[in-house]
């Protein structure tokens, strides 16, 4: 780990990591940390495609997993990034239905037109985020204090809040066509569109993470957060950045939900914490930080996804669907973490840029 | 020693309430109420039965007061307290709901040795009614509730239905899932549970997901019933995705604007009601009756659910949701 962090040290202050790589051989793509969790996505991929039989495989039984995954992927990726930089995001599970009742509340409740709802969704999910990364930076208590605190305060809050409004726990959103078609649609009647906005988060934070400097920082700042600073990376900048970043990911899902199932209830959303935590980790990102990739959560994603709606698609007992899902995800990890240490410990015998 | 203590206060107690069931006679009934929060939405509704019949007994110079907690953390003590609450203010009568028989039964045991009438409501039964002493029982039971829904089903020609459970395992969802089937099964058809697993719940796309794939699998699905108003949002989403809408007729326990609006348009055919608004009208409408003029319903319990909300009455029950009591 720290002689990784040093690698990262010193690239943070020349160029990005993207630049640095040589040509790669089959040996170094083998070698790749995402390799582990490619495999671990095509094996659960192959069991479903035995057990869920042809519904599984028609393009309505990769709608159901694909739309499960857009949704927890817009999420898992910021809190990936927040992870790489050694930190957590608990509040996200709050932040979903917060921002539903936000919009379901001002543009449903109150009549309001839609866009104001949805700004005013997602700017909730900003200034969260915006307040998790001062308290956190302030206060020097863990992130998962910290956000373990906004969690519940949020949750009361968005209860408390909801019910002085609108009189209710649950309520109604008619939107117009152009925000349905925009956040809450079905392609070809089985494609959430959410799909496409996923699609964009990967592109826009894969260029992050590899293609920028704050992506190097933020890979230093997982590493060693003290030599980081250090070295002249503005951590405080960062962090604050990484945790709007989530709120507003976060947010967005709420919001597009609303959209879609036309409600929003205040008790929603806690599924999330754990679920884009796991899919992160399945991902092969380090739970302590400075390692992980873009691929790599956008497999893990995909994975628990698969796992978690697969299994209505065969003939098993749905009692024992979380027994299923659990060893399934325990298998996936430790495939990983295989394949990771085969990576990380891999000695090159002749030139010294094969190590990325 | 004990035991004589005891008894004194008991005789004492309905020495009191006796001469206070005489005053309150002239006066007309002093009712009370345990609840739930006011501002909780359905019990809100549970106050607005609880506040219409309260005019009656207004009109004939009584009163009804309405007793909650103020949050749910330590439900069980608190509402244990406001039985005493209430009993301490010489009541002519006590309507409450038996949440947490551990810790509310002695209390509710000392309104009825001290002669006060009493009638368990909301939660409890018949069963916890006799066990308590109490008149009777004015509620919803989860299993009848899932015999109307599985009947209504049968009647309209339903021979597979899925039972969404988002919260398997909890004996009111299981009761109603349980009662579907049974009534189902009696008109021929049959009845299967989908229980989710909790990495599902409260999250409207992985139960959508999951329902489109229980409906793609089995074909021969004709119906979904979800064991709330929100997974209904979801099951419609699942329904729709599977191209299924002619086929499978969606329904709820509970409902929603959003249900409501759904049962209207036509894409969802019934929501199962359990009438909350009935269970604080019946309930202080019978103990002004009884109290002032010794009028006694032989009918012992007063279900007041399942009701059903379909096509035909979906606007009667609109209205009543905008004025607050559906």
């Amino acid at each position: 780990m720290t002689s990784q962090a040093h690698d990262q040290l010193a690239a943070a202050t020349t160029a990005p990591l993207s630049q640095r790589s040589s040509m790669p051989s089959i040996g170094s793509l083998v070698r790749r940390p995402e390799v582990g969790s490619l495999i671990g996505m095509i094996a659960v991929l192959f069991f479903f495609s035995i057990f869920g039989g042809a519904n599984f495989m028609s393009s309505g039984g990769a709608a159901s997993w694909l739309n499960v995954a857009s949704e927890l992927g817009i999420i898992a990726l910021p809190i990936g990034l927040l992870m790489i930089a050694g930190h957590l995001d608990l509040s996200v599970g709050s932040m979903v239905p917060a921002s539903s009742m936000t919009i379901a509340i001002l543009s449903g409740h109150y009549g309001l037109p839609i866009i104001v709802g949805i700004l005013a969704a997602l700017g909730l999910g900003l200034a969260v985020g915006f307040v998790n990364g001062v308290l956190v930076i302030r206060t020097k208590v863990p992130s998962f204090v910290v956000t373990l605190a906004t969690l519940f305060a949020l949750a009361g809050l968005t209860l408390g809040l909801s019910v002085i409004l609108s009189g209710s726990t649950s309520v109604a959103l008619k939107s117009g066509p152009i925000a349905k078609l925009l956040f809450g649609d079905y392609l070809g009647g089985k494609f959430e569109v959410t799909l496409f906005w996923w699609i964009a988060a990967i592109l826009i934070v894969g260029f992050i993470l590899n293609f920028s400097r704050f992506g190097n920082w933020i890979l230093a700042m997982g590493g060693d957060a003290v030599s980081a600073r250090n070295a002249g990376i503005p951590t405080d900048r960062v962090t604050i950045a990484l945790f709007m970043s989530s709120g507003l990911c976060a947010s967005f899902v709420g919001m597009s939900q609303a959209i879609l199932y036309n409600s929003a209830q205040v008790a929603a959303g806690q599924s999330f914490i754990f679920n884009s935590i796991i899919a992160v980790v399945i991902g092969g990102v380090l739970l302590t930080g400075g390692y992980g990739s873009v691929v790599g959560i956008v497999l893990g994603t995909l994975t628990f996804a698969i796992v978690n709606q697969g299994i209505f698609y065969t003939g098993f007992d749905a009692n024992w669907a979380s027994l299923i899902i659990g060893v399934l995800l325990l298998a996936a990890v430790l495939m990983n973490n295989t394949f990771r240490t085969m990576a990380l410990t891999y000695a090159p015998r002749t030139k010294l840029s094969a190590r990325r | 020693m004990k035991a004589i203590t005891k008894l004194l206060t008991a005789i004492m107690l309905a020495g009191v309430a006796a001469t206070s069931a005489t005053s309150a006679m002239a006066d007309g009934a002093k009712i009370f109420v345990i609840g739930g929060k006011a501002d909780d939405p359905f019990w809100s509704k549970v106050k607005k039965g609880a506040d219409d019949a309260g005019k009656v007994a207004e009109l004939t110079g009584g009163s009804v007061t309405w007793l909650g907690p103020q949050n749910y953390d330590n439900l069980g003590p608190d509402a244990a307290k406001l039985i005493r609450t209430a009993l301490s203010q010489k009541p002519s009568a006590i309507v409450g709901p038996d949440w947490v028989p551990e810790a509310m039964d002695d209390a509710f045991k000392e309104v009825v040795a001290a002669g006060v009438p009493l009638i368990i409501y909301n939660s409890g039964g018949m069963d916890a009614a006799k066990r308590l002493g109490a008149m009777n029982y004015v509620g919803n039971e989860e299993y009848a509730a899932g015999l109307g829904g599985g009947t209504y089903y049968g009647s309209h020609g339903s021979k597979n239905v899925l039972c969404v459970n988002t919260l398997p395992g909890a004996t009111n969802t299981e009761d109603r899932c349980k009662g579907i089937a049974d009534a189902i099964t009696k008109s021929g058809g049959k009845s299967t549970q989908l229980p989710l697993p909790s990495s599902s719940f409260g999250n409207p796309t992985a139960v959508a997901e999951a329902i489109k794939a229980a409906v793609l699998k089995d074909n021969t699905i004709d119906g979904v019933i979800t064991i709330s108003a929100g997974d209904a949002n979801s099951a419609a989403n699942a329904i729709s995705q599977a191209n299924a809408g002619d086929k499978v007729k969606l329904a709820s326990f509970d409902m929603d604007e959003t249900g409501l609006q759904r049962i209207k348009a036509g894409t969802q055919m019934f929501a199962v009601d359990q009438q909350p608004y009935l269970q604080g009208y019946l309930a202080v409408s019978l103990l002004n009756g009884f109290a002032n003029y010794g009028l006694d319903l032989p009918t012992k319990p007063v279900l007041t659910g399942p009701g059903i909300v379909d096509a035909a009455n979906v606007d009667a029950t609109m209205a009543g949701a905008a004025a607050g009591a559906r």
